[in-house]
């Protein structure tokens, strides 16, 4: 062993000199790791010299001028030269170096199978950056803590029916309801509202448009922690009415539309048609509440109805000490109060509180977690394929084994030698698979359903590299472990005697290797199910009559500024120019039919109270609610709505005339269960001038699916657009051929009647629908991928499994053979070996599945999750494919030449 | 001792503590080399006898919070290596024309 060269002076003691770091300069730790390499009598000074570097480069980094993280970065590269001068150390003054010859040796192997070594690499890369892709998308979404100052104090306070009847109360509350919420509570620090409103935007620099706008309230931005980016927040002098109005514009809305002008702060925009000055952009990725691209102050509203609006949405900070359960019986008594006074507006009208995170991610929680399960299950039977190849190697090298222990090789030593394989094998598939997660995130996000909060929160961080670190670490064990076991155990002397047949290890590994691929066959039974069944549920969704027929059809929304237009009362303009607009557009010879309706054929809309004359009215504050759905003529002929009985809106059903109604099925059986509704009369009273407020039902119409696919419509009344004036309406064309094409057209003609109409997001009827199911589309389409990938890799175990035993049994089939066995016998022998490996894997993985698959209940539609049809498909599938599997190994089988399959003997 | 052979990084490193780049991350800065280069050159070059090291005074790293810094300086067989450089590397010289930034270390 080579000695380090003599220190001349007796000053330089072998010891470093000690001393008391204030705090570990970056990159310690990589050279605290490199260190465990050094021989142990030279690590403590190997390490002081290095960190004595860092330190004192660490120290005048901080007086330079280099940003902190730059200085960082600079310190952990050049830590990271630590690693060759530790491996120098240990070559040149290490006793033990098995490490970097087991390290070679693994390598060497690497390149002496090069097919297996792909194969290996390449699966493991596959199964650990898909896993850690989806886990990306978990992390995002459900364990990173919300981007704001304490997210955990931050909770909403829902308005919730006191009766269960949630139909009646939604989760907003309205503004007078948050005043005295603000003003009698004392579980909150802060207390602040917002609302979601589509908003008109106009100014010199850009096309006028509708962006989603936010009216709040002035210590919202405070109370969640955030400050603009330019400029400031609003004050609280801005919330109050007849203040001069402002807005803060979003980082988006800034660069697309304000050409991201530094100088904006101060120029004005008109919001909704009245000038605001804005006085602040947001920070980028900002989205709260949703994707909205301006915010003003929501000012309090003073007219006297606003006690029945209910359309905001409170949102507080938890003062120190309060849980939630003390805060959220606070406000349920609050709430008591304000029924007690307010008996009509606020009637059954509870509160109660829940967290912000779980407001934001409940919904998906199951969704996500039911990825996670089944991208966990990929890996799982990646782990088994690759352990199950490591055996199949492990075999082929028994003489190799053999000859390395009567070497003198240990147990102990042959187990790390395996492990190290398996950890290289690992750590390059990891690499692979964080590229592979890189791109698997992108792609997720830009897939995902916008129904998937925090998406823009998704990417590869620290949690997600340490758990592809700890997935790569028990990867690596779970199948390193296995053949290290099994040679650990192997006979070297009756192998190398019996010519490398080693017969009775072989048995026994062929025992573990068959289970290996029962479990296969299992955890694949158990993923093709789950798919199997979200496939079922959204095929029965696609299937379900929306109510409507969705082809060729075109969606925009038009919405008439009440600053030009007036409207609500004064309706004269709007109707107008609606009925121009629909002239217009019908008169095209590419058109065959148009619609206009305040709300589209998807679009849930809201609801108002009504009664039935004739009837008992019902208490104040529990009338029935329907869905407000005014149209104009010819509606339900041009959308597809199918008439079930008396008659369409008509042209005559105008102002002035008597009111009408068309209501849907779904009114017609809760209200009218027995009796024909035609000619009856409901009165929803009169909400503005000229407008009648009792109405004679004329018709029934099938439900549109407005709801979605997977919920029944609720009740419905279809006014005459004419008689209940609405500013904002939706145009629906259905042209003859490509309705795409039209949208050119269409924008021309709105135009041309006026050049300040905001006309965006112009849409097909069919990207609507498919929009509405886009959240199971994702977990269906993923779920089918992985059970794709889980049923290829579970054939090829099947495949490995048997061909090894085909080649293990050349010789035995030959003797069969020669002593007559027919080759049909032979076929039979090794497909019913597949076969029955397949059986007892599908019998144990339904078993798991029927109790694994009660996590898929909130995510499917119209099945069963212990569907017998899907279950026995799945059975079938699985025993076909290891049939298949089987075949060729059988084949091989079924040829062996007696002959020269006994001549190798 | 070990006679080692010149290479290109082996001269600049040599060169690098002739020219009173003492400290490893300096002789970095100076060469230019990265510091998984320099240090298994230093280590030979010490080796080999060319190169000795010493750990700087206790006092200087205290008064400046840090721990002490391990500082190389060229033997006298080292001397007659770093003509060999200049012979066989003639440009190699010019590389290191300033002075070095660090002050002399003083020995504990």
């Amino acid at each position: 062993m080579k000695q380090l060269a003599p220190y001349a002076e007796p000053s330089d003691v072998r010891d470093p000199p000690t001393h008391a770091a204030p705090t570990a300069p970056p990159g310690s730790v990589i050279v605290a790791a490199c260190g465990t390499l050094v021989p142990s009598d030279r690590q403590a000074e190997w390490q002081a010299e290095w960190l004595g570097e860092l330190a004192y480069a660490w120290s005048v980094r901080q007086l330079g001028h280099d940003t902190p993280a730059s200085a960082r970065v600079a310190l952990w590269l050049r830590a990271l030269g630590a690693l060759p001068d530790a491996i120098w150390f240990r070559r040149h003054y290490g006793g033990d170096s098995m490490l970097s010859q087991d390290l070679r040796y693994a390598l060497r192997t690497l390149v002496r199978w090069p097919g297996f070594s792909a194969v290996v690499i390449l699966t493991l890369a596959l199964g650990i950056g898909a896993n850690a892709a989806i886990f990306s998308i978990v992390n995002a979404v459900l364990l990173r803590p919300l981007p704001y100052a304490s997210p955990d104090r931050l909770v909403f306070v829902f308005g919730t029916p006191t009766d269960g009847d949630s139909a009646k109360v939604g989760r907003s509350s309205s503004y007078p309801d948050f005043a005295d919420i603000r003003a009698r509570s004392r579980s909150f620090s802060q207390l602040a509202a917002f609302s979601v409103r589509q908003t008109t935007v106009t100014g010199k620099q850009f096309e006028p448009g509708i962006v989603s706008g936010a009216p709040v309230t002035a210590n919202l931005f405070p109370m969640l922690g955030v400050s603009p980016l330019l400029g400031r927040s609003f004050s609280a002098e801005e919330d109050k009415p007849g203040a001069a109005p402002v807005v803060i514009v979003s980082n988006e809305f800034w660069q697309q539309r304000l050409g991201t002008n530094p100088n904006v702060i101060g120029s004005s925009i008109s919001v909704n048609g009245t000038p605001a000055t804005i006085v602040g952009v947001m920070r980028p990725r900002f989205t709260f509440p949703g994707a909205t691209a301006v915010w003003y102050p929501a000012g309090e509203p003073n007219n006297p109805q606003a006690r029945g609006q209910h359309s905001f949405t409170i949102l507080g900070r938890l003062a120190p000490g309060v849980t939630p359960g003390t805060a959220g019986r606070e406000v349920a008594g609050i709430a008591k109060q304000l029924e007690a006074e307010n008996p009509g507006d606020n009637a059954k009208r509870g509160a109660r509180v829940q967290s912000m995170t779980e407001a934001i991610v409940g919904d998906v929680r199951p969704q996500l977690f039911v990825l996670l399960g089944s991208v966990v299950l990929v890996l799982l039977i990646v782990c088994v394929n690759v352990a199950n190849l490591f055996l199949a190697r492990a075999a082929a090298r028994t003489r190799e084994v053999a000859v390395r222990t009567a070497l003198g090789a240990g147990s102990r030593r042959l187990a790390r030698q395996f492990l190290t394989e398996s950890f290289v094998v690992t750590a390059i598939g990891s690499v692979l698979g964080l590229f592979v997660a890189y791109w698997g995130s992108k792609l997720l996000v830009s897939k995902a359903p916008t129904s998937i909060p925090r998406a823009s929160e998704i990417g590869i961080d620290g949690n997600v590299l340490l758990f592809l670190l700890g997935l790569s670490l028990v990867t690596s064990v779970i199948f390193g472990v296995l053949p290290a076991l099994q040679m650990s155990r192997a006979m070297p002397i009756a192998s190398l005697r019996e010519g490398g047949r080693g017969l009775r290890g072989g048995m026994a590994r062929r025992g573990l290797r068959q289970a290996l691929v029962v479990s296969e066959v299992a955890l694949a039974v158990v993923l093709v199910v789950g798919a199997s069944l979200l496939v079922k549920s959204f095929w029965k969704m696609q299937r379900v009559d929306p109510g409507f027929a969705p082809d060729r059809m075109l969606v925009v929304q038009i919405q008439l500024p009440q600053s030009r237009y007036g409207g609500y009362g004064d309706g004269d303009r709007v109707r107008a120019f609606y009925a121009d607009l629909y002239r217009r557009v019908a008169s095209r010879p590419e058109v065959q039919s148009v619609a206009v309706a305040m709300q589209h054929p998807l679009a849930p809309g809201w609801t108002s109270s009504f009664t039935i004359e004739g009837r008992e009215p019902p208490p104040s504050g529990q009338e029935p609610e329907s869905s407000i759905r005014p149209v104009m003529p010819n509606y339900f002929r041009a959308v597809g709505a199918k008439l079930l009985r008396g008659r369409e809106i008509q042209e005559s059903d105008g102002v002035g005339q008597p009111g009408v109604v068309v209501i849907n099925e779904a009114f017609a059986r809760l209200h009218f269960p027995n009796e024909d509704p035609i000619g009856r009369r409901i009165n929803r009273g009169s909400w503005w001038k000229g407008m009648p407020a009792s109405y004679e039902i004329v018709g029934v119409v099938a439900d549109e699916r407005f709801n979605g696919p997977r919920a029944p419509a609720d009740p419905a009344t279809y006014f005459s657009l004419a008689q209940f004036t609405f500013n904002d309406n939706w145009l629906l064309v259905r042209t003859k051929t490509d309705a795409q094409a039209f949208v050119p057209t269409l924008r021309r003609i709105v135009w041309s009647m006026d050049r300040d109409l905001p006309l965006e997001n112009v849409q097909t009827m069919n990207e609507l629908l498919g929009d509405s199911v886009a959240d199971s589309r994702f977990s269906t389409v993923l779920l089918s991928l992985f059970a794709v990938v889980a049923l290829l890799l579970a054939a090829i175990g099947i495949y490995g499994v048997l061909a090894f035993t085909v080649a293990q049994r050349t010789s035995e089939i030959g003797i069969r053979m020669a002593l007559g066995a027919q080759r049909s016998s032979v076929l039979r022998l090794v497909v019913g070996n597949g076969l029955m490996l397949a059986v007892i894997g599908v019998a144990i993985g339904a078993a798991i599945a029927l109790v694994a698959t009660r996590f898929l209940q909130r995510l499917v539609f119209g099945v069963s999750t212990t569907d017998p049809g899907v279950f026995a498909f799945v059975a079938i599938v699985l025993t076909a494919v290891a049939a298949t599997a089987a075949a060729l190994p059988a084949l091989r089988a079924s040829r062996v030449d007696p002959i020269e399959a006994l001549r190798s003997e | 001792m070990r006679p080692t052979r010149l290479t290109l990084p082996t001269a600049m490193v040599l060169m690098a503590v002739s020219r009173n780049y003492r400290y490893g991350f300096d002789i970095s800065d100076a060469t230019g080399l990265p510091s998984g280069t320099v240090y298994p050159v230093l280590r030979r070059l010490e080796e080999a006898g060319l190169l000795r090291s010493r750990w700087e005074a206790v006092e200087t790293a205290r008064s400046e919070q840090r721990p002490p810094r391990r500082y190389y300086t060229v033997t006298g067989s080292g001397t007659q290596a770093v003509r060999d450089a200049i012979e066989r590397y003639p440009t190699l010289d010019r590389a290191f024309e300033r002075p070095a930034p660090s002050p002399s270390p003083r020995p504990a």
